[in-house]
């Protein structure tokens, strides 16, 4: 016997996301409607979130929806992004970088510091369930006021912010100078206080150095390299049991959902960055074989990395040898947490 | 030595020594005396006597004893010495890894000086080795002699070089089990602000975290702040990596950084919590409140329930905390930490305490070498409710199983139960006593985990489970065979409210309702011997020469008497709790249940072969009939594993669930004579059928049916084409086709009125079957070789016996409490004896059972667990003499599949019949 993985199990894409609302008869009139009046009294009663330093990047508008998927998951969809200037001018649509279905993990925000991010979350399950009637954003890392923090009144000590079925909720996010880096985004508020983060309802958020270069190992030296050079994003989440990731094509920025325990593929030579983000409960021990690489904010040279949920460990290597990246932790070994770094020759 | 290279030596030596003696100029001793105590709850904590400094720089220290213990601030090169007394009752030391290398320890009233050098900048924790999830912990924080510490980022990106005094405030923060435990540190003053305090600060103020932890690890994350990584990445003339989760790994850590408070982000309530789940969802977190300059807020801290607190007995304004340590400890799995204050009230468990309503109960994992839950089994029925209570944590519960603590607020009086869903016996008891009303508060009613609401707890269920309490959790409670006393159980004494404000004393209902000192039924053999040897985990007796509990008794069946006892003090074997054998029953495989081992022993001699790890919390082991792999039940983790014949290394966790789903914690699982792995999922009330050739997911069958939630199916049994599971909680066995489909659902407690007050109708035949039968908790349940009879455990008391060409319960017979496992022997001549272990007796009861006609089967004897003088054994039984029977194996493995590979020296012990059981 094996560990065998369905890889379906993990995307909504074979559920039919849409067709399950259109199973509820009157539904959908009535969701779309329901939709329409939260659109607007969010717009009546104002920004919940005061953006904060002055903008020079640009604005993201970002329409997200929470699903619920078979198996006991939830997860996000992308369901509209569209990037603009602060004022709203040259707006250009890029939903077409993202799996039109809902993913485990959710969708990968890709910013620059200084962007401004205004995210509108949709609640799109039948809230029947006990505790499933609130879902919300939180976000790690950037900058938002306390409206925008993801959390039920419980913690916040001011009001549930929560997208509910009937009341869509809205996050704005200021990525400041100093916010560069790796950031996971989950829910805070499905069921309880402490929210669904593992039952699928996470993703990341990047925020590119204004600088525009990454660390790189370089013959164990530390070298700069400019950002542009990058082929490949890599968001891998390391779960209790599995990784689970999406590929990003870094020049078109096209998001591949990977699913559990992914193989990501590299143009041998071309530069590839791996987020690596834990979630759960259990700590970890990140290796790449044959691999070394910067040890983010320090001049080190490393070959694997400790980790607990929630951290990020973010490296950019030159893509050399195909190899397996994997979990060293002793069960995490058993369950065959590990998947393959494919480079192929130019 | 050439000249030019001996003047430049000169010149060297001459350089050190100036500058170690100018260091020594700069450089502080500290003088300090501290002792550690014992505080009102029964934790531990250092407490600040004297301290003097050459440079004359101290603190305000508090008063008393505090957790975490007085702060100690030093600088770089400075020489400390700590005259450490000790006033607890425990042996107390004071490590500080990094620093000092000291590792030795006061005796109760002794006192003992660590001195060492703070050698190097940074935060160190200073803790007991042995008691500091108890309390003994602090921090000794390291600046350097130019006074700089972490540099802050602001909200326009710059970072800010800070020094000490531009601080408004720190914060010591240890993570500790599920709990953080807080000081702040004021302009010199240090304040205990105890557990999951409320931070104050206001926005724009510079403020330093000094985050540790000893024990299990956690990650730290603070909401809506940012903070570099590393303090010397100027030095290092690289850009700082920013991070707002930071890894504190098992064993001791810290990690300091310094936040602007809310910059960037504006006032408010932010969250700090620890980021594991599990920790999550036993309670670590709290919030760090930063008010707005012109607020008109303070921005004072608030501090949390704290073990000087209002508790019983201890009298106080401010909220208090018990602390129930987590054990591999017998009866005492949830010890509370003045465990003998406890036991003087109530003469029996040391599970129970006492607390008025808005203080705490606090829980750490603290004397185990397993993973657990901390699990609501009953509350109050308003505990839960939105207005009157907190819906959002109580009923209290984590979805996985880990290594911590649990933390947690009780406002609404009345009686709660906690329990672990993995070893589900542990039993933690808290009644929240409002003290205006007469007597302790049990409540009007109790809601079950199982879905059960507004239980009176008047009602029979409810008191029976009270009396299962004080059986469980109290060794003096359990029934010893060789004693000719009659059984006494003890209760306590106290008054106590219940249903419709009545106030009665709970011995005298207990005993009014149940009965007391029993006489027990006397031992015997059986007439017809058995074939080959008993083991059985007498999982509670404790011996001399190992801390932890647990012997295996082996029976010789041949003639009822006992052959061995292994206790196996080398690996200081913990709660071996089920047994399994290769083919040719050479070696025999011991599960350690409240640990990470599997072990094998030879089962001639009963001498350790290999101690394997193999997972969190290993419940059960089988053989795959085919291969003779070995297969184990991970029940605190998310698989079964396999070893592979022959071989001493699991290669393989087959999942018991998808990828990042619920882990289903498999517990009592079987194995099908075709290979399919079929597991009860405690944790996704499922039974999982599995191929064991690909570890696929064959089928998952939802189990329970008679309450609404958390069945708890726990056990396996397998016949000839059927699955039987038993729910614990459910109280039923749910019967499954191999595929998956459910066949029926057997109610064991049709015939019991769980409502009323005890009477004489409690129990009668309600399902008009013609006879009076219940099935309490029911465990093991396995199926006899032949197909034709299932014989279950039920903890409450009873053995049921079902036809499975009827599937219905066709016969009760009695048993002890705690009442457990279940296997089934070869009875010489032909025919299965069913043997059956409980948890809280010393004897074995041999069920004879009757093929034929099931309803005929009958008890056929009686043997004591308790080893006579010249039993082999390789340690001293010290007490609890043959108590704990749970796993029970007999050998020769006559199951269908397995019969068949015997070798040919053990078939020649079995009848035709015996040797191919399904015709």
């Amino acid at each position: 016997m094996k560990p065998k993985l369905d890889m379906s199990c993990f995307m909504g894409k074979l559920l039919g996301s849409q067709s399950r609302i259109a199973q509820l008869p009157g539904k959908p009139q009535y969701m779309q409607a329901m939709l329409v009046i939260a659109l607007f009294f969010s717009v009546l009663t104002g920004a919940q979130a005061q953006s904060t330093g002055a903008a020079t990047g640009k604005l993201h508008q970002i329409e997200l929806v929470a699903e619920k998927l078979d198996g006991g998951y939830f997860a996000y969809r992308m369901k509209q992004h569209v990037v603009s200037a602060t004022n709203g001018a040259n707006e250009q649509n890029v939903t077409s970088r993202y799996p039109d279905y809902a993913t485990i993990p959710g969708p990968t925000i890709v910013i620059d510091e200084g962007d401004e991010v205004d995210l509108t979350l949709i609640h799109q399950f039948d809230p029947d369930a006990p505790g499933e009637d609130q879902v919300s954003v939180h976000v790690h890392g950037v900058h938002y006021d306390i409206l925008s923090d993801g959390t039920l009144k419980y913690i916040n000590m001011v009001k549930d912010e929560s997208a509910v079925p009937a009341m869509v909720y809205e996050y704005k996010w200021h990525a400041a100078a100093g916010t560069a880096g790796t950031w996971a985004y989950h829910d805070h508020n499905m069921i309880n206080h402490n929210g669904a983060e593992d039952k699928g309802l996470f993703g990341a958020l990047i925020v590119n150095k204004k600088s525009g270069s990454v660390d790189i190992n370089l013959q164990g030296q530390r070298k700069a390299a400019p950002l542009s050079s990058i082929q490949k994003d890599y968001v891998l989440y390391m779960l209790d049991d599995t990784f689970a990731g999406t590929e990003i094509d870094s020049i078109t920025g096209q998001q591949t959902y990977l699913g559990p325990n992914p193989a990501f593929t590299a143009q041998q030579g071309t530069n590839v960055r791996f987020h690596v983000i834990a979630l759960g409960t259990n700590l970890h021990t990140f290796k790449l074989a044959g691999y070394g690489w910067i040890d983010p904010g320090t001049n080190a040279v490393i070959g694997e990395k400790a980790m607990g949920p929630l951290e990020k460990h973010v490296f950019t290597v030159q893509a050399g040898i195909s190899t397996v990246y994997r979990d060293t932790a002793f069960s995490s070994n058993l369950l065959g947490m590990k998947g393959n770094f494919n480079v192929h020759p130019q | 030595m050439k000249p030019n290279n001996f003047k430049i030596s000169l010149a060297l030596v001459f350089l050190i020594a100036l500058l170690f003696t100018s260091s020594l100029a700069l450089a502080a001793s500290h003088t300090i005396s501290m002792t550690a105590e014992t505080l009102p709850n029964g934790q531990f904590a250092y407490k600040m006597s004297n301290h003097t400094s050459s440079d004359g720089a101290t603190n305000n220290y508090p008063a008393g004893a505090t957790i975490p213990g007085p702060t100690l601030f030093v600088k770089a090169g400075d020489t400390v010495s700590i005259s450490l007394t000790n006033n607890t009752s425990v042996k107390v030391g004071l490590n500080v890894p990094g620093l000092s290398t000291d590792s030795s320890e006061a005796s109760p009233g002794q006192s003992k000086t660590f001195s060492f050098t703070a050698s190097k900048q940074g935060t160190y924790p200073y803790f007991d080795d042995g008691s500091q999830l108890l309390g003994l912990f602090g921090a000794i924080i390291v600046d350097k002699t130019d006074g700089s510490v972490q540099s802050l980022v602001e909200d326009e990106g710059a970072i800010t070089a800070v020094k000490r005094s531009d601080l408004k405030k720190e914060f010591v923060m240890f993570m500790v089990g599920s709990t953080f435990w807080g000081t702040e540190i004021k302009n010199g003053t240090q304040t205990p602000l105890w557990t999951n305090p409320t931070l104050g600060a206001v926005k724009d103020d510079a403020v330093r975290f000094h985050v540790l932890s000893v024990g299990p690890g956690h990650t730290f994350h603070l909401h809506a702040h940012r903070w570099p990584d590393e303090t010397d990445f100027a030095g290092m003339n690289v850009d700082p990596n920013m991070i707002d989760v930071k890894l504190m790994p098992a064993g001791n850590a810290s990690h300091s950084f310094t936040v602007r408070a809310g910059t960037g982000v504006g006032a408010g309530h932010w969250q700090y919590h620890c980021h594991l789940v599990s920790h999550m969802e036993s309670g670590m977190a709290g919030k760090f409140h930063v008010v707005d300059k012109n607020s008109g807020e303070t921005g004072n801290s608030i501090a949390g329930a704290s073990p000087s607190g209002a508790i019983f007995g201890n009298a106080s304004n401010e909220p208090g905390l018990v602390t129930f340590e987590v054990s591999d400890e017998p009866g005492s799995w949830f010890r509370s930490a003045r465990a003998d204050t406890i036991f003087s009230i109530t003469k029996s468990t040391k599970s129970l305490e006492i607390i008025p309503p808005g203080s705490s109960v606090h829980f750490i994992m603290s004397d185990t070498n397993g993973v657990h839950t901390i699990t609501s089994l009953l509350w109050p029925s308003d505990a839960d409710d939105p207005v009157h209570g907190d819906h959002y944590t109580m009923p209290f519960t984590q979805t996985k199983a880990y290594r911590g603590g649990g933390i947690v607020k009780l406002d609404v009086p009345g009686l709660y139960v906690f329990t672990c869903k993995i070893h589900p016996y542990m039993f933690a008891g808290v009644i929240v006593d409002d003290p205006n009303t007469e007597g302790l508060d049990l409540g009007e009613s109790i809601d079950l985990v199982t879905g059960v609401k507004g239980l009176p707890t008047s009602s029979d269920l409810a008191t029976r489970l009270v009396r299962t309490f004080f059986v469980a959790t109290s060794q003096n409670n359990w029934l010893d065979y060789t004693s000719s006393a009659p059984w006494h159980a003890n209760y306590a004494s106290v008054p106590v409210r219940i249903t419709g404000g009545a106030v009665a004393n709970l011995k005298d209902v207990l005993e009014a309702r149940y009965g007391q000192d029993v006489t027990l039924p006397a031992l015997f053999n059986p007439t017809t011997p058995g074939v080959g040897e008993v083991w059985i985990n007498t999982q509670f007796e404790k011996t001399a020469g190992k801390t932890k509990p647990g012997t295996i008794t082996v029976l010789d069946a041949t003639n009822w008497t006992l052959k061995r006892k292994i206790a196996l003090p080398s690996i200081n074997m913990n709660n071996p709790h089920n047994i399994w054998s290769n083919k040719d029953q050479s070696i025999v495989y011991q599960t350690q249940w409240f640990d990470t081992k599997l072990t094998m022993i030879n089962r001639e001699n009963g001498a350790l072969l290999h101690n394997i790890q193999v997972g969190d919390t290993p419940s059960h082991v089988m053989t795959l009939p085919s291969t003779d792999d070995i297969t184990v039940a991970i029940n605190g983790e998310n698989g079964v594993v396999r070893i592979p014949a022959g071989t001493t290394k699991p290669d393989v966790m087959m999942p018991t669930q998808g990828p990042g789903q619920t882990p289903a914690n498999p517990h009592g699982h079987w194995i099908t004579p075709d290979g399919r792995i079929v597991t009860p999922n405690i944790n996704t009330s499922d039974v999982g059928i599995y191929d064991s050739n690909d570890g696929s997911i064959i089928a998952r069958q939802k189990t329970g049916g008679v309450f609404p939630s958390a069945p708890h199916p726990i056990a396996i049994g397998v016949g000839i084409d059927k699955i039987y599971a038993t729910n614990l909680l459910d109280h039923s066995i749910n019967v499954i086709s191999f595929d998956g489909t459910l066949l029926k659902t057997i109610a064991l407690l049709a015939d019991y009125d769980p409502i009323s007050p005890t009477g004489p109708d409690t129990l009668k035949d309600r399902d008009g079957d013609g006879l009076v039968t219940a099935g309490v908790l029911p465990i093991q349940t396995p199926v006899d070789p032949s197909g034709r009879v299932v014989v279950t455990a039920n903890t409450g008391g009873t053995i049921t016996i079902i036809d499975t060409k009827l599937d219905k319960v066709v016969a009760m017979l009695p048993c002890d409490p705690g009442c457990h496992g279940v296997n089934f022997g070869a009875k010489q001549g032909g025919g299965y004896y069913a043997y059956v272990t409980s948890k809280f007796s010393n004897q074995l009861i041999v069920v004879d059972v009757d093929l034929e006609n099931p309803a005929n089967s009958s008890i056929a004897g009686r043997i004591s667990l308790v080893a006579g003088a010249g039993v082999p054994s390789d340690d001293t039984v010290s007490s609890l003499a043959g108590m704990g029977g749970q796993g029970i194996y007999a050998i020769p493995n006559i199951y269908n599949g397995w019969v068949q590979n015997l070798p040919d020296s053990w078939k020649a012990n079995l009848t035709a019949a015996q040797m191919n059981p399904v015709q």
